[in-house]
């Protein structure tokens, strides 16, 4: 490998880690933060799973072969699945008739009708 | 990495994943325990793949596979359960 760019790449490995870091405790504070499970699933579907990624990325930058494919299938499965978690829990929530927290949401399904229709 | 990004960020790691806790325990709503118990498992995932990063050995990488796998599966069950009463 290139000796300047053996020089570097710690560097690039510790600043995925950081953003990393970043991003997921900014997901797990909208978590604790957001006021209902719709808006919740913004914070803990995305931001988590860029932070995993992100550290993917770092092992990837910094390892062997193994770690590599490794990670990119972690990277790759992660991609798939969080969509559908996401999905699945938010129509979980609708089923269940969770009621939207957030001030001047508008609820478009049927179940809870807006009571204001003046909005 | 070097050694000492990697002692905080594991430590603080730690620190996300006390929070993710608190936030199952502290919950209201059924479904927001699911997600945040998603997110926790998340969390351990991404602690798991800075400890192979760190160590450099993959066998904690496919630890984290498997536990991403096992966190859709769970997730998918749990949801689907508390949404229409069958898994099915």
């Amino acid at each position: 490998m290139d000796p300047q760019l053996s020089l570097v790449l710690p560097y690039l490995a510790d600043a995925l880690v950081i953003l990393g870091l970043w991003v997921m405790t900014v997901g797990v504070y909208g978590v604790i933060r957001m006021p209902d499970t719709y808006t919740r699933l913004h914070a803990a579907s995305k931001a988590v799973f860029l932070g995993v990624i992100s550290f993917c990325a770092s092992s990837a930058v910094t390892g062997e072969p193994a770690i590599i494919y490794r990670a990119i299938l972690i990277a790759a499965f992660l991609l798939v699945t969080t969509p559908i978690s996401a999905f699945v829990i938010a129509r979980a929530a609708l089923l269940r008739g969770e009621r939207m927290e957030t001030p001047g949401a508008l609820d478009e399904s049927s179940k809870n009708p807006p009571e204001t229709a003046s909005r | 990495m070097h050694e000492i990004v990697f002692y905080l960020a594991f430590a603080w790691m730690t620190v996300l994943l006390v929070v993710g806790a608190a936030a199952v325990i502290r919950l209201r709503s059924t479904a927001g325990r699911i997600l945040a118990l998603d997110t926790l498992t998340l969390i351990l995932v991404g602690l798991l793949v800075l400890y192979a990063d760190a160590n450099r050995s993959s066998y904690y990488m496919d630890a984290a596979l498997v536990l991403s796998l096992l966190a859709f599966v769970a997730t998918l069950v749990l949801a689907r359960y508390h949404g229409e009463r069958s898994i099915f």
